[in-house]
């Protein structure tokens, strides 16, 4: 079981996530941008587009304004998760030495890897919790929800829970440099050896089963909001070149001067 | 659609129990639609309204401006809502048998 | 009578009705299969409406930034339940996940009782865009209501008001069915009104060939509006311009926006197109009408059957202008009332027109006093889109829908002492709060912002 979950469903997961994605995009690229539909604010050009889309992406701008209480949930959310994801590229790929880039000694780098791993995986969380919570408890928000929602959310917390066991039980954690070796072998084609410590670490089993869990259903999903979140944008944040005022022919002090609309005979207030 | 009999005469009534013909309209039609409207008794400024109406209606083939029905009347917007309960466009309209106004209205 | 299934639903055209409007109702027994079939066609060519079916999250932040929520608490009109009646439609049959997991990712199949929650709940929301703003990704659950009333208008299913307006605009070129001679003459009475209270001679020229300005006004106006069609009137005396008003197009308007983008919206389009061309226009000028200037600004490039060769500006770009480089005289003083404005959501949402409005109202009102949320975080007036139904039923349905207008209304203070000034500069708006007003109670009059102008110029 664990031999297929590590060796054989990455395969499926990619080719399935990758052709699902592209599957949808085509989707969305089919259909056209028919009139215009630009929405407030009024960008003049594109650099003022980037800067709207960047606050968007980077702050979740909007909804600051719109729901305040659910940006605090959603953001730290989503900043904790790209952190953690970032994390694990990064910190897989240099053994946790990311940070000697930056400056760091590579102890002080390690040290600063395995403590914001630590601290992001628990944001994450709780910041889940929190949206799962609201998600039961207002009234609102559940008359919108369908039961997938829910699911997807509880998907999410069931990795992230993984993760952190393994970061927070010292007898199940798993160290970078067998991680790196195990994607080493999936990068390189190469059958994973018996012996491998991925292999006989549960939740490292459970945690990549439940992550590829993920990948498979996000093409299919609302997770593709990422992707559609730019899409939408494209659409509705797009500089828009006013016709100049001014009337053709029109010379007002001459019109004044004339006194046009005063009647012959006076009469005005 | 319903037809109604108004004084012996069958009437084509809209949806919105508006006259479909205005041609057909007499004045057993006003007072027939006049109870609908909460109108007890149609009174000789009724009838001067009503008639302004028609006789716009027949000229130009629509209702006049509410502030030219006022003036041309000489009755304020207020007393025609006293009048007509539902307001010039809908309820004097609908006596008089103009069609229902469209728009925004 | 306009209830299905404890949902309102306005009074909607025979079928004797849509034939005039070049509908062929589709038979009950198929109007199913023929829903999914132009739900396909037009998912295929609306990008904008795809990424509204594809991209929500259902986080709910919309809710509360919808006034038919707010005013209704009828969970349908949340906007992204709004939407999720066509999404259950479109993800059941055209996505992977609605066919294999159908209700556990909310799909479900369509039925009659689909149709009509669609007749239902697409004619309660105003289009105003409010939540397209809230919405952490900007979808546009406007475009979504747009489709579902086309298709709906494809089945045969359209409010008897929208079907009025598109009959009368292919009949005499404007919605509320003034043909020439009505609209001749109630414009030589507002000439001898303008004279009466302001003593300035205005002329309104119609279909005067070889003008320079094109201007539009919006049909309500000859009815409901004097003072806005004075107000223009005056602008255009003011600073002598070449102008005329056409008789065969004269309507800000275009419903077809709101229900029928394929043929109604496009007629109307041509006809200015047209009358543009025969009176030899160098520049249109569009009226007060809020869905009206956002068609004309943003669908016309995009509707026009041919090269558009005059630009087109609002009346109040051109005040604003005016204003601005110190061409207009104009006295506050004269309007001596409280005076709040009421941000029609087109103009601001949609069409960057905020920034002059205020210029101009700034210039004509002495005690002028914003209204919080304002510009495009303005709260519609509950009729958008036209959604003016005055059967009992629904007519009680405006009167929650304009509930949060009204509190926000209250809450600037202009009408405590029952002589405020609403100004609401868009012909929907009007004829919504005019009722609404009263219903709750405000204490203000309701007006045009070019009426304002109307009243504060100074002539010599």
């Amino acid at each position: 079981m664990s031999w297929f979950i590590l060796q054989v469903l990455p395969y499926i997961t990619v080719t399935v996530f990758t052709l699902g994605i592209l599957y949808r995009l085509g989707r969305w690229a089919g259909a056209r941008i028919v009139h215009n539909i630009t929405l407030a604010p009024f960008p003049q050009n594109n650099s003022q587009v980037v800067g709207i889309f960047a606050t968007e992406v980077i702050f979740f701008r909007s909804l600051f304004k719109s729901d305040f209480a659910l940006w605090v949930g959603a953001w730290v959310m989503h900043i904790a998760l790209f952190s953690v994801i970032g994390g694990h590229l990064m910190g897989i790929y240099t053994l946790g030495k990311q940070f000697v880039y930056i400056g760091m000694s590579e102890g002080l780098s390690e040290a600063m890897s395995s403590l914001l791993g630590t601290t992001f995986g628990i944001v994450v969380f709780f910041a889940l919790l929190y949206l799962l919570f609201r998600r039961m408890s207002i009234q609102k928000v559940k008359e919108v929800t369908v039961t997938s929602d829910y699911l997807i959310l509880i998907l999410l917390l069931s990795i992230v829970t993984a993760g952190d066991i393994m970061r927070l039980v010292p007898s199940l954690s798993m160290e970078y440099a067998p991680a790196k070796e195990y994607v080493t072998y999936l990068v390189m084609l190469q059958p994973i050896p018996a012996t491998a410590e991925v292999l006989h670490n549960v939740i490292f089993v459970i945690h990549l089963l439940l992550v590829q869990l993920l990948l498979i259903i996000f093409p299919f999903s609302k997770l593709m909001h990422i992707l559609g979140m730019f899409a939408e944008r494209w659409i509705i944040n797009r500089p828009y070149t006013e016709p100049a005022p001014g009337l053709p022919n029109v010379d007002v002090p001459a019109a004044r001067a004339a006194g046009l609309g005063l009647p012959a005979e006076g009469g005005v207030e | 659609m319903a037809s109604i009999n108004i004084a012996g005469r069958e009437v084509e009534l809209d949806e919105d129990g508006f006259m479909v013909n205005p041609d057909d309209w007499t004045e057993d039609c006003a007072k027939y639609f006049s109870s609908g409207e909460g109108i007890s008794e149609l009174t000789e400024d009724h009838w001067k309204v009503i008639h302004y109406l028609r006789d716009y209606y027949k000229q130009f083939q629509i209702a006049p401006m509410i502030r030219k029905l006022c003036k041309e009347t000489g009755c304020s917007l207020k007393y025609i809502y006293e009048l007509f309960p539902s307001g010039p466009a809908k309820g004097s309209c609908k006596l008089a048998g103009l069609p229902k106004p469209t728009g925004c209205v | 009578m306009p209830t299905y299934k404890d949902m309102v639903q306005p009074v909607r055209a025979s079928e004797a009705e849509m034939r005039k409007i070049h509908i062929e109702p589709v038979p009950d027994d198929q109007k199913c299969e023929k829903a999914i079939q132009y739900l396909d066609e037009i998912r295929k060519k609306y990008r904008s409406f795809v990424m509204a079916m594809e991209s929500c999250v259902k986080c709910g932040a919309c809710a509360e930034n919808c006034h038919t929520y707010l005013g209704t608490k009828d969970p349908r009109n949340i906007p992204t339940n709004r939407a999720e009646l066509i999404r259950k439609i479109y993800k059941r049959y055209f996505t992977l996940e609605g066919r294999w997991f159908g209700k556990l990712v909310g799909a479900e199949d369509i039925s009659l009782d689909v149709i009509e929650e669609w007749y239902s709940y697409f004619y309660q929301c105003s289009q105003c865009r409010r939540c397209a703003m809230a919405c952490p990704f900007g979808i546009d659950t406007c475009e979504v209501t747009f489709i579902g009333r086309q298709i709906l208008h494809w089945l045969g299913i359209v409010p008897k008001l929208h079907m009025g307006v598109g009959a009368a605009m292919e009949k005499v070129g404007n919605h509320t069915g003034l043909p020439k001679p009505g609209i001749v003459d109630t414009l030589e009475f507002l000439s001898e009104e303008i004279m009466d209270e302001f003593g300035v001679e205005v002329n309104f020229p119609v279909d005067k060939p070889n003008s320079d300005i094109l201007y539009i006004p919006s049909s309500a106006d000859y009815l409901l509006n004097p003072y806005t069609l004075m107000g223009a009137g005056m602008y255009f005396t003011y600073i002598g311009a070449n102008w005329t008003i056409p008789s065969t197009v004269s309507e800000a308007g275009n419903f077809g926006l709101l229900f029928d983008q394929y043929f109604t919206q496009r007629h109307n389009v041509t006809r200015l197109l047209d009358a543009a061309q025969n009176l030899g226009i160098k520049k249109i000028v569009w009226g007060e009408c809020g869905h009206g200037w956002r068609a004309a600004k943003m669908y016309i490039p995009s509707l026009a059957d041919r090269p558009v060769n005059w630009p087109i500006t609002h009346i109040h770009d051109e005040v604003a202008y005016h204003i601005r480089t110190n061409q207009l005289k104009l006295d506050p003083n004269k309007v001596d009332h409280p005076t709040t404005l009421h941000d029609p959501c087109n103009y601001t949402r949609a069409c960057d027109l905020q920034e002059n409005l205020r210029t101009v109202i700034k210039a004509c009102v002495a005690d002028f006093r914003e209204m919080y949320p304002n510009k495009e975080r303005t709260f519609c007036c509950g009729g958008g889109s036209a959604i003016l139904f005055d059967d009992p039923e629904m007519y009680q349905r405006r009167i929650q829908l304009s509930a949060k207008k009204a509190e926000l209304v209250r809450a600037t203070g202009v009408g405590k002492d029952g002589n405020g000034y609403l100004c609401a500069p868009c012909s929907i708006c009007k004829a919504q709060l005019y009722p609404m007003v009263e219903e709750h109670e405000l204490g203000v009059e309701v007006k045009g912002l070019i009426d304002l102008v109307g009243k504060a110029l100074v002539w010599k």
